[in-house]
């Protein structure tokens, strides 16, 4: 129809006049007089471009040539030529692999982004959980400071086929003197890697396979060999547990795996089905820390207070001894009888003797928590093999000795020796992923693949097996364990085919191996339940009591939630990782009681730039001497000092990694109990670096509210949980519904909101990693921690309770003025702990908005307050404005800044930042964004393909990573999101709803089972 | 005017027998002869202490402001300390010259000049530290409500920050060009009197080709006094916006409601102490003790004991309120019994100290008309009044209103070398000043020659035996 049309531009051209053609032939109206400019060459010649004018000319050109020569700063950001089928530039590739380590193990999925991970999450599907270790290892892996990137020899390079046929010849020959090698590896818990080992064994028959666990377990699994016939440990079933019993178990923390998914499942008030927890345990642990009851005990008083238990549920009358809480066992005691099999005891003791009583007493029980039909595969260590290979290398009895991704020079108390004895062997091979203190100190030095760039399987526990697959290619010269086994047991096959054929014939047996890998994990059922020996329980007591020697001063050694074994102490994230308990980054430190620092001379005074300090001591354990500063720790039990492994570490690790001591020399028979210590104060000041220095909550509790279980249960809501009031018109009202401001239309599109139930939240700080990770959140360091600059988007608030709570009981006590600040602002001597997530609010009316003068922050359709990074000029008034504090502010320039050299400084390490998130330079304030590029990429993909958004399908970081589900995200306009339903709970409530910032973070109320009875 | 009646019992405001010639030749005195030693020394030590400020801040700029001893929960400090107190300082000069003005304030005359170069100054002062704890300064101008191309990009009419924008620059150019108006007959004065074709040069340029015809006078008296009423409002408007910075916040200690008269005071307060610091200095440097007198400096402190009285009452008042409330927020405010026994103690004793207790000596008739002891409890005013300011600022965000963010304050050498620095810019301006510019406001101070000078009363006084 259009074309049909004609258009033109004047009469004369729709009449057709002449002029109009002859013009429109022509470009030139006129005619260009070149002719009279050069064809006279007189005036050519005549015409004066004077010297002056040529050199401007030259000048101008000159200049501008250079200029035009200077270059912008050269990316290196290299298109794909041809784009690859499975990657799509902007897009995440997700993948579902598992984390085995020999510490951590973990169904995790990763996400990658341009063919790099750069994201680790629990495998919720796979019944994944991740802390805070497993949340960092993404960064371990472009830890370009720490890994091999080359086989070397002696320190010089050298190519694998030369490190095959050389290695290859020496153990060929220690094979026909039939002269002993060990291969020493951590706990695997893979299948088919044990085929591959047991292939290598039979083709050098004079190699033996020690399994060692840096942090050991070997109490635990004898004493359940020895009860249940096969050396592995139980699950335990928390979530149905009615009464759970620990003796100095720290199953929030590091034990036998870390219990706390099944833990917080089997704590929710809502339906009155909630565990009691009582913890009898020296140092404040976590798993303590979140206990109902704590009870604070000596490491060798946990011994006779674990028999005293025994006798009280039995009845029998084993040897024992008096503790000073004996009241606190009869009581545990007549409540787990109460609960029969729905009751549980664990206990942490590395010790035969003290498991075996523990099994014995929930055999009485006939506990259902103890699952011996599922086994757990994630310890596996043999302290007696161990300790006769370090004896056979010191007597120079071994002649060869391969390690695996274990690190015996320094987690071992007999590192010096063994240091020593490597001399006399014949083959010292180091089959590691790190250049680390072992690496360092063999002969042969052969890298290993991270787990992201590897294959693999792992069972974590009977019955379900989980894969491993690459997530990116080899960033280094390296290769897998298996791999370089079957080479050496002269099998030519690729490992990835070996374990696909492994798991067709002996685990899939017919199902989809690219359903198994999809899913990450493939289960089958096996439940045949064990049964149990009888042992003779009085025996193990009188053995255990015999081996007993109280002293006045005890160590118990144990390992941090941040750094675990030590593993990735090259790790920023984790290193700026605060202590859940202590708040401490960047260190170790002797954990001391009130009453023992008092009598010793110990203080943590505040400095004035805010900064904590503390006094170093001199600990002497059976002859070994070392100097760490010390922690004064409420709860800590008087007479015992804790003290973290996996710090000290020195061999390969950035100068500024290099902090705290190394516990390993202490840890002397894999024991964490050490008796006979002796500590004196030495000179000295050392700077820790907290990042909360005010312990209590001083009488504020309307800011974490908790309640009893039994309050919960039966009590009016108003009397646990009662909204803030005001005044209006001489009316008590609740302060919510006051306002001077318009509120927000939040009728259309998405409303986001967060809830933290803060009985769920365990500390765990997972979370805080998975931040950092998704958000670029800047490690800073040190330094820069100590004095109150850390960059956490999300941070756990610690508070510790006070003798006196409220000013109210103060005054009660006739405390005034000072005193009574005082009294709520110390803290107890054996206080209960809450952790209270705080991140930003996304108030719906937020005092950071209305202060910016450049409307740098200002409040988002859906609920979010959103930062222009771009637009902040940094004045800071946000952040004072800000009730929470959760503002943080770029001090300097973070990113390619040698005073900052941690990933961001490193092109390796930055390889991890998420690319959906922007680097924000110096003097911007930054904040929890509530990932607002994952609730965008969501709408996205929902817009793309069509749908409405799925009810739960929105997630934040900090909610993914959440292994117990206290974190939920959500939209509350979508009624079927968990979250809207979280909202109007009856435990829930907002921190600082006085004030009327009406926040976007809502919390539950914290409940404790305080039910004696 | 000049033949405005006064009472035979008020002391003459200029003493010595001077005549209107000798006005011009103390005044001009200054300017026209060489600087002694001392002009030198002190000159050197300012300029000293303002290129190492300037150090500091080139320093900041270029690393960052973690160089100061900020932190997470601790965002401002020195920075809006020393803004504020500069601020306040300036005030004094203002209410001199206007609202002294209105008053018909026959005193003022000799201390307005001084008082308002030290406003100008002080202000110079208090607007680089707005700018320079900016994390980046580069965009400062953001703040200015301009069309732009960044995108519909506005600036927030909500911020406390933004009203600060405007009415310090409102008030710093209204002060100049009343500063400058009342500079003119002076400057013609000086260029009148000018032997060296440059210094003529430049006086003529300064004056504005003032010529002395009775037009220019009735001009000059119109325009004074409508400044004079510009200027009024602006005494109290700009320290209640500074002011506001603090009240229209959440946090507990600023969000107050009697922010704004305390700070209003405090400024005049603070202002007055810094004139008489200035002047006790000047009147001996510059040999004009027949024209600052003790009874300007009576004067002065009545107004400083005034003032005084009414920040005491608005610290009482603070301090009752925070008790009043019982509220657990408001336990730990700048002014209350947490931040009396917490480790912010000293701060909170020297701001009691030094503003409400030293203060109290002037109402000794003996003390207030002393020049040394107002010399001495004036500088005490100043330390006092920047504790007030930062008490206010570092206390209370020492105790925010979570437990877990309570942190404290530490500053850098940069925190402290920036604060010297604008001391010493502010005195090396005022003493380039005391050199160049006619310090009393000589045209002025004619005026009331036959009125208040000592001669003429004295002849009056003869007169009428």
């Amino acid at each position: 129809m259009a074309s049909s049309k004609k258009y033109w531009q004047s009469v004369e051209e729709l009449t057709g006049s002449s002029v109009v053609e002859t013009l429109s032939k022509k470009e030139f109206v006129e005619e260009i007089p070149t002719d009279e400019f050069l064809g006279d060459k007189e005036t050519l010649e005549a015409s004066g471009t004077s010297r002056r004018d040529f050199l401007k000319y030259v000048g101008f050109t000159t200049a501008a040539a250079s200029l035009a020569a200077c270059e912008g700063p050269v990316r290196k950001s290299i298109p794909y030529l041809i784009k690859p089928d499975d990657i799509t530039v902007g897009v995440a590739d997700w993948y579902a692999t598992t984390m085995a380590d020999g510490y951590d193990f973990a169904n995790i999925l990763v996400k990658t982004r341009e063919g790099r991970p750069i994201l680790v999450m629990p495998n919720k599907e796979a019944n994944g959980a991740t802390n805070a270790r497993v949340q960092a290892s993404v960064l371990s892996l472009y830890d370009s400071q720490l890994r091999l990137k080359e086989p070397q020899v002696k320190g010089t390079a050298i190519s694998w086929s030369d490190a095959d046929s050389r290695i290859g010849d020496t153990l060929n020959e220690l094979k026909k003197t039939k002269a002993p090698v060990v291969l020493l590896t951590g706990t695997l818990a893979s299948p088919s890697t044990e085929k591959v080992i047991s292939e290598f064994i039979a083709a050098y028959p004079n190699v033996k396979h020690v399994v060692y666990d840096a942090v050991s377990e070997t109490g635990a699994l004898d004493a359940f060999e020895a009860m249940y016939g096969t050396r592995t440990l139980p699950t335990y079933r928390l979530d149905i547990a009615k009464v759970i019993v620990s003796v100095g178990a720290d199953f929030l923390g590091d034990w036998q795996g870390g219990y706390e998914k099944s833990y917080v499942a089997g704590r929710k008030p809502e339906a009155g089905k909630m565990s009691r927890h009582i913890q009898f345990e020296s140092n404040m642990t976590l798993t303590g820390a979140n206990a109902d009851k704590r009870v604070g005990l000596k490491p060798t008083d946990q011994i006779f207070a674990l028999i005293n238990l025994y006798n009280a549920v039995t009845g029998e009358n084993v040897t024992s001894k008096e503790t000073p809480v004996d009241a606190a066992v009869k009581q545990a005691a007549t409540q787990l009888k109460k609960a029969g099999s729905k009751g549980v005891v664990v206990t942490g003791l590395n010790d035969k003797n003290a498991q075996t009583i523990a099994l014995a007493i929930n055999n009485a029980l006939q506990s259902k928590v103890l699952d011996t039909t599922v086994t757990n595969n994630v310890r596996k260590g043999n302290d007696a093999d161990v300790a006769q290979v370090v004896a056979d290398i010191v007597s120079g009895e071994l002649a060869g000795l391969i390690t695996y991704n274990v690190n015996p020079l320094y987690t071992l108390a007999a590192a010096k020796e063994v240091q020593a004895g490597l001399e006399k062997l014949k083959l010292s091979v180091a089959l590691s992923v790190q250049n680390d203190a072992t690496a360092t100190a063999m002969n042969y030095v052969l890298p290993m693949s991270h787990y992201l760039e590897s294959w693999g399987d792992v069972s974590i526990t009977s019955g379900s097996y989980s894969l491993t697959q690459p997530t990116i290619q080899p960033l280094f010269n390296s290769r897998q364990l298996q791999d370089v086994l079957l080479k050496w047991s002269g099998n030519n096959t690729s490992y990835d085919d070996y374990l696909k054929a492994f798991w067709s014939t002996s685990i899939l047996k017919g199902a989809s191996w690219n359903q198994a890998l999809h899913d990450g994990i493939f289960t089958k059922k096996t439940a045949n339940k064990l049964s149990a020996k009888t042992i003779s329980v009085a025996d193990a007591a009188s053995k255990l009591v015999t081996a007993t020697t109280p002293s006045d001063y005890e160590l118990n050694l144990f390992t941090s939630i941040a750094l675990g074994d030590g593993q990735q102490a090259n790790n920023p994230w984790l290193q700026e990782l605060p202590d859940p308990i202590t708040r401490a980054a960047w260190d170790n430190y002797i954990t001391m009681s009130f009453a023992d620092a008092r009598a010793l001379g110990f203080s943590n005074p505040i400095k004035d730039n805010g900064a904590v300090d503390g006094d170093y001591a001199k600990l002497s354990v059976n002859g070994v001497e070392i100097v760490a500063p010390v922690m004064i720790q409420p709860g800590q039990a008087k007479g015992s000092f804790g003290l973290a492994l996996g710090y000290g570490r020195t061999q390969g690790l950035k100068d500024a990694m290099q902090v705290g001591v190394n516990a390993y020399p202490l840890y002397s028979n894999a024991n964490h109990i050490q008796t006979g210590v002796s500590i004196e104060k030495v000179s000295g000041t050392h700077q820790f670096a907290c990042t909360q220095v005010q312990k209590t909550i001083a009488g504020r509790h309307e800011i974490l509210k908790q309640a009893s279980l039994d309050q919960v249960v039966n009590a009016p809501v108003h009397d646990w949980n009662k909204p803030a009031m005001a005044s209006l018109n001489h009316k008590e009202v609740v302060a919510n519904s006051v306002d001077l401001w318009e509120a927000h239309n939040r009728e259309v599109g998405h409303h986001f909101n967060l809830s933290i139930d803060l009985t769920s939240c365990t500390g765990c700080g997972a979370c805080v990693v998975a931040c950092h990770a998704e958000n670029n959140v800047p490690v800073v360091g040190k330094r820069e921690v100590r004095t109150g600059r850390d960059m956490h988007w999300l941070r756990i608030d610690r508070y510790y309770s006070s003798e006196v709570e409220t000013r109210e009981e103060a005054k009660a006590l006739g405390l005034s003025g000072g005193d009574l600040y005082k009294a709520i602002e110390t803290e107890a001597e054996n206080p209960t702990v809450a952790f209270q997530p705080m991140m930003c609010q996304h108030c719906n009316k937020a005092p950071c908005e209305t202060v910016c003068p450049v409307a740098a922050t200002s409040h988002g359709r859906q609920g979010q307050n959103q930062m222009a990074y771009n637009r902040c000029v940094g004045t800071r008034y946000c952040a004072n404005n800000c009730p929470y504090r959760v503002r943080r502010f770029n001090w300097f320039n973070y990113s390619n800044n040698n005073e900052f050299d941690f990933n961001m400084n490193d092109d390796y390490g930055k390889m991890v930042l998420n690319p959906d998130v922007v680097v924000r330079s110096r003097g911007v304030m930054e904040k929890c964004s509530m990932c607002i590029q994952m609730t965008q990429a969501t709408i996205l993909t929902a817009k793309k393909e069509g749908r409405k958004v799925k009810a739960n399908e929105f997630a934040t970081a900090c909610s993914t990573a959440c292994s117990t589900g206290a974190m939920v995200f959500g939209d509350v306009n979508n009624s079927e999101d968990t979250v809207a339903q979280l909202k109007e709970d009856k435990r829930a409530f907002h921190v600082l709803d006085a004030i009327g910032t009406k926040p976007n973070v809502v919390y539950q109320v914290k409940v404790k089972n305080t039910n004696e009875a | 005017m000049s033949s405005h009646y006064e009472a035979p019992i008020r002391e003459p405001l200029i003493l010595g027998e001077k005549s209107y010639h000798d006005i011009t030749v103390d005044i001009a005195k200054p300017i026209e002869g060489k600087a002694n030693k001392n002009w030198y020394i002190a000159f050197y030590i300012a300029l000293a202490a303002m290129l190492w400020g300037f150090g500091c801040i080139f320093y900041t700029i270029g690393t960052g402001i973690g160089t100061w001893g900020l932190n997470k929960n601790i965002g401002w400090a020195w920075d809006i300390t020393n803004f504020v107190w500069w601020v306040g300082i300036g005030h004094a000069g203002t209410l001199i010259s206007a609202v002294l003005l209105l008053f018909r304030q026959k005193w003022r005359m000799a201390i307005n000049r001084s008082a308002e170069a030290m406003t100008i100054f002080a202000v110079f002062q208090a607007g680089l530290f707005p700018i320079i704890h900016m994390g980046r300064p580069w965009n400062g101008y953001w703040v200015l409500p301009m069309p732009n191309q960044f995108g519909s990009l506005w600036v927030n009419f909500n911020s406390p920050l933004l009203w600060d924008v405007f009415a310090i620059s409102t008030y710093l150019s209204v002060s100049l060009i009343f500063w400058w108006t009342g500079l003119l007959p002076d400057f013609a004065m000086i260029r009148d009197r000018a032997v060296k074709p440059f210094q003529k040069k430049i006086y003529s340029l300064l004056s504005f080709g003032w010529s002395g015809r009775a037009k220019d006078w009735q001009r000059f008296e119109e325009v004074s006094l409508v400044l004079a009423g510009l200027a009024t409002p602006l005494v109290l408007s700009v320290h209640t916006i500074v002011s506001m910075d603090f009240a229209t916040s959440i946090n507990p200690g600023w969000h107050s409601t009697i922010f704004p008269p305390y700070f209003v005071a405090g400024a005049i307060f603070s202002g007055f102490a810094m004139v008489q610091t200035l002047l006790g200095i000047m009147r001996k440097v510059t040999n004009l003790e027949n024209y600052i007198t003790r009874l300007h400096i009576e004067y002065m402190n009545i107004v400083i004991i005034l003032t005084g009285g009414i920040v005491a009452v608005a610290y009482a008042t603070e301090f009752f309120i925070a008790w009043y409330t019982a509220s657990p927020y408001e336990n730990y405010t700048y002014l209350s019994v947490g931040a009396a026994t917490g480790p912010y103690a000293w701060a909170f004793w020297s701001l009691i100290f030094f503003n409400i207790l030293t203060p109290q000596l002037l109402w000794f008739r003996k003390i207030r008309r002393s020049f040394i002891w107002s010399f001495i409890i004036s500088i005490f005013i100043n330390i006092g009044m920047w504790f007030e300011r930062f008490d206010i600022i570092a206390i209370v965000l020492s105790k925010g209103h979570l437990p877990s963010t309570w942190w404290r304050f530490e500053p850098t050498f940069v925190d402290v070398g920036i604060f010297i620095g604008t001391i010493g810019f502010f005195f090396v301006l005022f003493l380039l000043y005391a050199r160049t510019f006619p310090v009393i406001a000589q045209a002025e101070v004619k005026t009331i020659l036959k009125s208040s000078g000592e001669s003429y009363k004295k002849l009056r006084d003869g007169n009428h035996e």
